[in-house]
């Protein structure tokens, strides 16, 4: 690859890309964004442990069950981060599709002999009764689908803004595991998939008319896809409870009110740990995964709620700042990423503080949880790796 | 490039921190400013609540004194909620009160369980709130290591429920029937069902269940969101079950069960087999059951709290001989000589016979070929009358007329015209034939039954095809080739000539043989018909339905089924014929020699034949009789393979009666009963 100096001096120099040295390449891992990551799961297993012990012992069964699952799903994790990490983004054309193609395959086995659970079409059972949800995986194998397709193209076109057929071409690969993941019913994976594949999108320099009007174009697709009648009914009241979780008062806006109480009970340095009523006495259904933010609220008071949105802005800083200073590839990653986290963790939150619509969402490193946490451990995995791959000379291509 | 780059970055980098702050300032609102905290309400408890069953209400005899009532059992419960506040959660507890109740530890866990997704069977199917009673009819020694050492067992109480009582034992027990837990099926059924109710199984706990069983109470309780109780429970109290008063009279009830013990241990020490007897006590003037004895009978109480396997398998096994089977109501036996009343009937009724008339009583007669003899081939050389045929109880002379009148039928059929079939009707009009009605379950009362040419053609259509294949095939698994060639011939006339009701049948329906059966039940209702004049009743062991709080909400009401086809002059002729004279010249007056009231009553002895057993006896008997021929009491006995009705079922008979009157003994019934009206104690 060569590229034109600009230099006044030597007006028609040809310079081999090659030969620009990397003014520094930094081998080690990013001790920010890890231990921000591992810090949260920490403080995931505690809450966990909160919300269950009371209800497992109620129910006759061993009151740390649940923590020993989550602390078990972490060391997975760790070991996933390691994996992930040691992967040279270099070879990023291969990671990138394989994910993508691995994770779409698992979503269309879900509809061919998956399992329901809390009303949604979205596990697949492995064999030893362990179950996965492919939807939490495909978020990161579009950002990895999406990021090796532009850099390819843009490498072979030896020129960066991306083109019309690029953008045609990621928005089918949106577009299909979307459908896919709404049809399950499985409306907080959708939204969260299409915030990664916008922030993609916005890092890929797409311009903004094409990004305003992909969103314009989903919004009138989702639209018509309702009033068509392509949907069945029971997908039609998922929507409407979604759209209005006032109409399932025994569900979705008990558990709001129920999270609501407790968090707002924490105070600024909560009831302490064990010690909540709320989390004690089992009122919120769901409390180890969706709402496991209200344990904190309650538990541990405007400090310890702070400190898990300080931990996930720490985390995204983390997150631009590799994507800054990486490849192509490995940027549009990043961003996506940072735009998963920034947004799950948003819309999880936000729900447990009455800001935003019921969805069901685990928050990422917190809940309990194995395949959320497997994906987004391999995220950070990944993460690691264009860190370490990424200097501070930015290649031109 | 690279500044639209960074340009980009740092607009992603906005947004999230616009995220981050937005989140920041919701969470210090929620928790820190918000002026209206929500707080946990009272209001988001709901309620909770358990059934308590009613008591179920008490059977009573004629007098008011129970037959069936209820005790207060002792129940010990464990209360879960207690149990998971102990340091331990309550395995010191359990580990206690396992040793206490003598069962495993580990089994007592798991029975105090609520099922659910991931708890297998044996769990706790009630309320998870609700105490789980882990130990019913609890003995004394259990209740009282719980009671005496409270602070060892928290959670553990001592409960009290009602089960039902047999203060009686077996008396009464097959009219009285028994209780058992509802079942899926019964709650199908009815929806008010309830998995902790009793329900009426057999005899009158069934027929009168939903006056028994009463209205459920509730215990209704505050629950917190994980389902555990709190504050204090408000009871809604159950409401106990009706009473219901009987005509049945314990003291004459206890007589003829007494009767029958005597009388099968008599005819065993006579070399009888003597497998089941039965006696039925009616009021021919009303209707009422005094008293129903079976025999073999069974213990109730086995069925209190739900019968055990072994005691179930006991009481079935074909060597009890069906002690669940009321033989008085349900069995259907060949009446023997005691259905001649109804052929009698028939004969005189429709003149084939005059009353003063004397016809033939030959030792043998020849009917279709088939020589037919009289019992014992015994015949006192001379023609009888109807009354001497009766008192003497001559075969032969029935069999003429029997005859006689199935080739007028024949003759009528040849001719075109449809057969009389005088004998089967009057049988149908003394209630043969058809369930007698009485306020027990339907599938508890046998209906008896008779041949005629209908139902012979009908059994025929049905089972043609396998007389013919029986025929042709020959019975080759048969080893004895005169058996065999017996069957092979008996298929091959069934196959040709199964549909012809001949002379032979109506010969042996005349002296109550062949095919024709009748319930003890069935013939006390026939010869109540007899010496009342003619009244068929729907006979009823209920007499009145007592609400709890003593008023008398329904009297029960025997109705009449219909009246005999027979004049009032027959009737009478009936009376007198059999009446016991100072001698011996009726059948079965032998018995009552020496009885002081034996001139007061009259009785038709029957001895039917059972191919391959011996043979049942019958006594069908009225008395006393006032002065306007009114009988007081009809008394029927039958003892299963006894032999002569005058040998068995007689005597038998003869002891209720002496206990009925007051022979060496003050009377069972002193005065004229179940008259009175009830006294509820």
């Amino acid at each position: 690859m060569t590229v034109l100096s600009r230099d006044p001096a030597k007006p028609f120099t040809l310079v081999p890309s090659r030969v620009l040295r990397p003014r520094r390449v930094r081998r080690g891992v990013d001790i920010w964004l890890a231990g921000a990551a591992l810090l949260l799961a920490l403080i995931g297993a505690v809450l966990v442990w909160s919300a269950t012990r009371q209800r497992l012992s109620d129910e006759g069964r061993d009151p740390q069950g649940y923590l020993y699952r989550h602390l078990a799903n972490i060391g997975i994790g760790l070991a996933l981060v390691a994996i992930a990490a040691r992967v040279d983004v270099r070879r990023l054309r291969i990671v990138g599709p394989v994910l993508y193609g691995a994770s779409l395959l698992g979503l269309l086995a879900v509809f061919a002999f998956g399992r329901t659970i809390n009303g949604a079409h979205a596990w697949l059972a492995l064999p030893g009764g362990m179950q996965l949800q492919p939807a939490e995986f495909m978020k990161l194998g579009l950002i990895a689908g999406m990021a090796t397709m532009f850099a390819q193209r843009a490498a072979e076109r030896h020129a960066e803004r991306p083109t019309t057929s690029d953008v045609l071409i990621a928005t089918v690969l949106i577009t299909v595991p979307l459908l896919l993941i709404m049809l399950q019913p499985d409306l907080g994976s959708a939204m969260v998939l299409a915030a990664a594949g916008f922030g993609v999108l916005i890092a890929a320099d797409v311009p903004a008319r094409w990004t305003l009007g992909l969103i314009a174009l989903g919004a009138l697709g989702t639209f018509l896809a309702i009033k068509s009648g392509v949907l069945a009914e029971y997908q039609l009241a998922r929507f409407r409870v979604f759209a209005h979780p006032g109409e399932d008062p025994r569900g979705a806006s008990y558990n709001v009110m129920q999270a609501h109480i407790a968090i707002a009970n924490g105070g600024l340095f909560g009831r302490g740990l064990f010690h909540g009523p709320q989390t004690r006495g089992a009122f919120v259904p769901e409390q180890q995964t969706d709402f496991i933010y209200s344990v904190a609220g309650e538990e541990f008071g405007l400090l310890g709620a702070g400190l898990i949105i300080v931990l996930f802005a720490v985390l995204c800083w983390r997150g631009l700042r590799i994507a800054a200073h990486a490849g192509r590839a490995g940027r549009l990653i990043a961003v996506g990423v940072v735009c998963w986290f920034a947004f799950q963790a948003f819309q999880n939150i936000g729900m447990n503080l009455g800001l935003t619509p019921v969805t069901g969402l685990p928050l990422p490193f917190v809940s309990y949880g194995g395949s959320s946490m497997f994906a987004q451990a391999l995220a950070v995995g990944l993460l690691l790796a264009v860190a370490r791959y990424s200097t501070t000379q930015r290649p031109v291509v | 490039m690279a500044e639209r780059r960074s340009r980009r970055l740092t607009v992603v980098g906005v947004l999230v921190a616009s995220l981050v702050l937005t989140l920041f300032g919701r969470l210090y609102y929620v928790q820190v400013l918000d002026p209206h905290k929500p707080t946990q309400t009272a209001g988001l408890l709901h309620g909770g609540e358990y059934t308590v069953p009613a008591p179920r209400g008490q059977i009573l005899d004629a007098l008011g004194r129970p037959l069936v009532t209820n005790r207060t059992a002792h129940v010990i419960t464990v209360d879960r909620e207690t149990l998971l506040e102990q340091p331990d959660q309550g395995a010191a507890v359990l580990a206690g009160l396992a040793a206490v109740l003598r069962t495993p530890e580990h089994d007592l866990a798991q029975e105090i369980t609520p099922c659910g997704v991931h708890v297998p069977s044996p769990c706790w199917t009630g309320e998870p709130f609700q105490p789980v009673p882990v130990e019913t009819d609890a003995s004394t020694a259990a209740v009282l290591a719980v009671a005496e050492h409270r602070e060892l067992y928290p959670g553990v109480k001592v409960d009290t429920e009602t089960v039902r009582d047999y203060p009686g034992g077996t008396l009464a027990a097959h009219i009285l029937g028994y209780t058992g837990a509802v079942s899926a099926d019964d709650e199908k059924r009815n929806p008010k069902l309830n998995d902790a109710d009793t329900i009426g199984r057999s005899g009158l706990e069934q027929e009168y269940d939903s006056l028994l069983r009463g209205t459920d109470g509730a215990q209704v309780v505050q629950l917190d969101p994980r389902g555990f109780a709190v504050g204090a429970s408000q009871e809604i109290a159950p409401e106990p079950g009706d009473t219901l008063v009987t005509s049945i009279d314990r003291d004459v009830q206890r007589l003829a069960e007494q009767a029958i013990r005597e009388q099968i241990a008599k005819s065993r020490e006579a070399g009888m087999p003597a497998t089941g007897a039965a006696v039925v006590v009616m009021d021919p003037n009303t209707g009422r059951i005094l008293a129903v004895a079976s025999y073999p009978t069974y213990d109730p109480q086995l069925f209190v709290g739900g019968i055990s396997v072994a005691d179930y398998r006991r009481l079935i096994e074909p060597s009890a001989n069906d002690p669940l089977v009321s033989r008085a109501i349900a069995g259907a036996y060949a009446p023997g000589s005691t259905f001649k009343l109804i052929s009698s009937s028939s004969i005189i009724t429709h003149g084939e016979a005059t009353l003063d008339g004397r016809y033939p009583c030959p030792p043998a007669l020849s009917v279709d070929g088939r020589i037919k003899t009289n019992f014992e081939s015994e015949a006192p050389g001379y023609p009888l009358t109807l009354a001497e045929a009766l008192k003497i109880s001559c075969d032969t002379w029935f069999y003429a007329f029997a005859a006689n009148e199935y080739y007028a039928d024949q003759a009528r059929a040849d001719a075109g015209k449809k057969p009389n079939e005088y004998l089967q009707h009057m049988a149908a009009a003394f209630g043969v034939g058809t369930a007698p009605g009485v306020d027990l379950p339907a599938d508890e009362q046998a209906a008896g039954s008779y041949a005629d040419r209908e139902s012979r053609l009908a059994r025929w259509r049905a089972n043609r095809k396998q007389y013919c294949a029986d025929a042709a095939r020959g019975f080759p698994q048969e080893p004895d080739p005169v058996q065999r060639a017996y069957l092979t011939k008996l298929a091959r006339e069934n196959c040709t000539d199964g549909w012809r009701y001949r002379a032979g049948d109506n010969a042996d329906m005349a002296i109550g043989q062949g095919e024709t059966t009748v319930s003890p039940l069935q013939l006390a209702v026939a010869y109540s018909a007899m010496i009342n004049g003619g009244t068929l009743w729907r006979p009823t062991l209920g007499w009145k339905v007592v609400d709890p709080h003593g008023k008398v909400i329904r009297t029960i009401k025997p109705t009449v089924r219909g009246v005999l086809p027979v004049s009032q002059g027959l009737l009478h002729y009936f009376a007198n014929a059999l009446h016991f004279a100072g001698d011996h010249s009726v059948s079965g007056a032998i018995a009552f020699d020496g009885a002081p009231y034996k001139t007061q009553i009259g009785g038709k002895t029957g001895t039917a034949e059972v191919f391959g057993k011996q043979d049942t006896s019958w006594f069908a008997s009225w008395g006393p009789l006032d002065g306007h021929g009114h009988a007081r009491f009809v008394a029927v006995g039958m003892v299963e393979q006894a032999g002569l009705g005058s040998h068995a079922a007689a005597p038998m008979v003869r002891t209720v009666y002496d206990g009925l009157l007051g022979v060496g003994q003050p009377p069972v019934l002193p005065e004229s009963r179940p008259e009175t009206s009830p006294v509820i104690r």
